[in-house]
């Protein structure tokens, strides 16, 4: 469902290493786009697979590689490579047990930090996180598309359990995107006389877009650079196109929320959870339910930029908050208790199997 | 590669070289320039893909064609993907120079290797001054013998790879190492852009900063260093071999107008009744390579087609053709939320290495009283409270049919739903004339019936 998001999404290029639980969606871009006649392609490892797509993005193509936490591993230089040289490109990241000796075929929800806070920097990689196939096909889908309004690499973060498990699934109730595409460079919408790579006039802004290889020379680089993209140290503007990077994600987190919340009215319980324990999550809400007691839930499809308003919304008259992860140490409970206050939080935490719907009941009666 | 007025030079106005005195990257640049402009292409079907330290600086002396500077010893995979996607999906007419170092080199190794494999139109100048130059002069693996640094103050005793024997081995079309100083190098960088697929060229260089004045280094002796080393000088290959990527490539998958996509799955039409009331869920286990998973595929299609929810996860050892091989079905009347089977309704289990996995689970013991096992008859099995029903599933259907055995069984004793429908779908994809189980099978697979509060009414 991930490729066939990503085939809705426009996507023409993908390169990819083999790496379970995410090498379906590498066999399955292979036939997608060998069939069209566009660029799919086995690279030698992920720095490469990760390197080709940005290259290929560089030069007007939209592009996506698919992996899982040893791959990120190797891929984290070139995601910050992305980020400073505001080239759109996706990432299906797809977790398991780490390192590659790992536990190849144990899902886990544990690279949910990893990924975030993988720049240096601590700059905000917009992640979208499914739990259903047809979440799989929307948010591939969006998550092309916030990267290239954002001219961003972008993340969708799922896991063994909802990638590598085979489900029924109702066509009829896709949603499909209409695609979207960054914005080109032209003379109606340029600042000045001449074509700079990164130029903005907002802090906020989102540069417009020329491709390598065509008519508006380019200067990309990785390194701190000013608006024209010369590599430059501490000067005003390097430091404005540094913070302008952050600023473009942050003006519009409010556009970049995607929650589905069940709530009910006085409830005293509210279950957070994302990805495949979210569907945990809603089978714990039903039998908690049937036994009389009041309780919300909320799943986060957008994980980041974290989606304070609506979480601190469905929280508003709980006293108790529950978070369900599939790691140690609860790593999105950990972000969400800096601005969650006055609440009890408690954390459902396991590794190496799913959560259980009972693991969950037990902290809600 | 379309031509153009020409220009003079592709050097920004003014500039000056940023490089120390006497360093060979000087010459590196101003040759590539000479041969830029000899072979007249137009600035927007260039790009310089940059590396870093000392040569990484070369990108900003070119202010017309487009430049991508970018990460450590990764410029030419950056410049492959620009190339891949150019030659594909684009015009194919850009032409991507890469600069690198030997630090870059040896880190982006696998890069090379696999640029020149692919045999993308990309061309590498790979300049070699045997150290780490921005970062202190550390020795690299291009460093020769004896050669003096801050890291081999006693001198380098590890031999320096050759990198053009690296890239001959990986099919290179170009192959040249040539000295910053030799008169031809104009000419030799021309005919490296020129050539039609990978190209690299190594040209050797003094660190001025770092290796000259640490060792007995000069113009004059690189040339016998590199021969000490075996290393040959000149083109070492000048051939093309076979057709750069994106010519192979888009002949042997041509571009097709997307056709508006449907959905990319067979549409299934409900045709049939199911008799579940609530979500159960059933573990089949057998052995790999009697075909248990793509039974359970089959069963789970057939259960679509009563209009049930199903999902199904595998499992196997690492090797995926021997030991045990398991699948796990959830069947639901509603949308399944939860894909575990904590406590299953229904296991099947028809070999050996079944039985082992799913003791080792300990799946026996915790089964209740009101879930069903189907076994073979031959197998020994551990305690259970479960009902057992045993058939010889691998004497009557063979082993890469008793999966299916087991789940048409399985079906015949709950009806869940039509056991017709899965049989149909197994008679369907065998592509066979004969029948798919043996009458006798089939009688004995009939016989049995179980009766759950999930799935039937009580009798």
């Amino acid at each position: 469902m991930i490729a066939e998001g990503a085939m809705q999404a426009g996507c023409k290029f993908f390169a990819g290493y083999p790496i379970t639980p995410a090498s379906g969606i590498y066999k399955s871009m292979l036939e997608f786009l060998q069939q069209q006649g566009d660029v799919a392609i086995s690279a030698p490892d992920e720095i490469s697979a990760l390197a080709y797509c940005v290259g290929a993005s560089m030069r007007g193509i939209k592009s996506m590689t698919a992996t899982s936490g040893p791959g990120w591993a190797l891929m984290i230089e070139t995601v910050q490579y992305a980020l400073m040289t505001e080239t759109p490109v996706v990432v299906a990241l797809v977790q398991r047990l780490g390192p590659s000796t790992g536990g190849a075929t144990q899902g886990a929800q544990g690279d949910v930090l990893l990924t975030e806070f993988c720049t240096s920097g601590a700059y905000t990689i917009p992640v979208l996180c499914p739990s259903t196939p047809l979440e799989c096909f929307e948010l591939t889908m969006l998550a092309f598309a916030w990267a290239e309004l954002l001219r961003t690499p972008v993340v969708l973060l799922t896991d063994k359990e909802v990638g590598m498990t085979t489900e029924s699934v109702n066509y009829s109730e896709l949603n499909t995107l209409i695609p979207v595409n960054r914005v080109q460079f032209s003379f109606a919408n340029s600042l000045s006389e001449n074509f700079h790579t990164y130029s903005f006039h907002n802090s906020s802004d989102v540069p417009p877009f020329a491709a390598v290889g065509e008519k508006w020379k380019v200067t990309a680089t990785g390194s701190a650079h000013n608006k024209s993209g010369a590599l430059k140290k501490n000067d005003a503007e390097t430091l404005e196109v540094l913070h302008h990077l952050e600023e473009k994600i942050q003006y519009r987190k409010d556009d970049l929320v995607v929650v589905k919340n069940d709530v009910q009215k006085n409830a005293e319980t509210l279950v957070l959870s994302y990805g495949i324990t979210a569907r945990t999550m809603r089978e714990a809400i039903s039998r908690a339910r049937k036994q009389g007691k009041k309780v919300s839930s909320l799943n986060i499809l957008s994980l980041f930029p974290i989606p304070e308003k609506e979480i601190l919304a469905a929280a508003k008259t709980v006293t108790r908050i529950v978070i369900a992860e599939e790691n140690f140490s609860g790593q999105y409970r950990s972000v969400l208790s800096s601005f969650i206050k006055n609440k009890e939080i408690i954390g459902v935490n396991k590794i190496g199997s799913m959560i259980t719907p009972a693991e969950i009941l037990k902290t809600i009666l | 590669m379309n031509t153009h007025h020409s220009p003079t030079t592709y050097l920004a106005e003014n500039c000056s070289m940023p490089f120390c005195k006497g360093c060979g990257h000087t010459h590196a640049v101003r040759k590539l320039n000479e041969a830029l402009t000899q072979a007249n292409i137009r600035p927007q079907d260039l790009c310089i893909v940059s590396d870093i330290g000392c040569i990484g600086l070369v990108d900003a002396l070119f202010d017309t064609i487009h430049t991508v500077h970018t990460t450590h010893g990764r410029s030419t995979a950056f410049a492959t993907g620009i190339e891949l996607a150019d030659c594909v999906s684009a015009d194919s007419k850009l032409k991507t120079v890469v600069f690198i170092g030997d630090g870059g080199a040896m880190i982006g190794l696998l890069h090379l290797v696999q640029a020149a494999l692919l045999n993308v139109d990309v061309t590498v100048f790979l300049c070699n001054n045997f150290l780490f130059g921005m970062t202190g002069g550390q020795h690299s693996s291009f460093s020769p013998i004896e050669f003096i640094t801050p890291t081999t103050p006693a001198g380098n005793f590890i031999p320096p790879l050759d990198i053009c024997n690296v890239m001959l081995d990986a099919h290179a079309g170009f192959v040249a190492r040539k000295l910053a100083t030799d008169k031809d190098l104009t000419e030799v960088i021309a005919e490296a852009i020129a050539h039609p697929g990978f190209a690299l060229v190594e040209i050797v260089e003094l660190c001025t900063e770092h290796g000259t004045t640490r060792n007995e280094l000069s113009g004059k002796t690189l040339q016998k260093i590199l021969e000490q080393h075996g290393q040959q000088t000149g083109i070492l290959k000048n051939r093309k071999e076979r057709d750069e990527f994106g010519k192979i490539y888009s002949a042997k998958f041509p571009k097709k107008k997307k056709e508006k996509t449907e959905s990319v799955s067979e549409s299934i039409q409900f045709f049939y009744q199911h008799h579940l009331k609530e979500k159960i869920g059933i573990l089949l286990a057998g052995s790999a390579g009697e075909k248990v998973q793509s039974a359970a595929g089959m069963f789970c299609e057939s259960a679509i087609h009563a209009q049930l929810h199903c999902t199904q996860k595998n499992d196997n050892p690492v090797t995926q053709g021997s030991g045990f091989s398991l699948a796990e079905i959830c069947l639901s009347p509603t949308e399944i939320f939860y894909t575990g089977i904590d406590d299953p309704d229904a296991v099947l289990v028809v070999s050996a290495d079944g039985v082992r996995e799913l003791q080792g689970k300990n799946i026996f013991a915790s089964l209740p009283s009101s879930s069903v096992l189907f076994a073979d008859e031959t197998l020994e099995l551990p305690e259970t409270q479960a009902k057992i029903f045993r058939i010889p599933f691998r004497k009557l259907c063979k082993a890469d049919k008793a999966a299916s055995g087991a789940l048409f069984a399985f079906l015949s004793a709950t009806q869940i739903f039509s056991p017709d429908i899965f049989l149909q779908l197994l008679q369907k994809k065998s592509r066979s004339e004969s029948d798919f189980f043996s009458q006798e099978f089939f009688e004995i697979a009939q016989r049995g019936r179980c009766f759950s509060e999930k799935y039937s009414e009580i009798k």
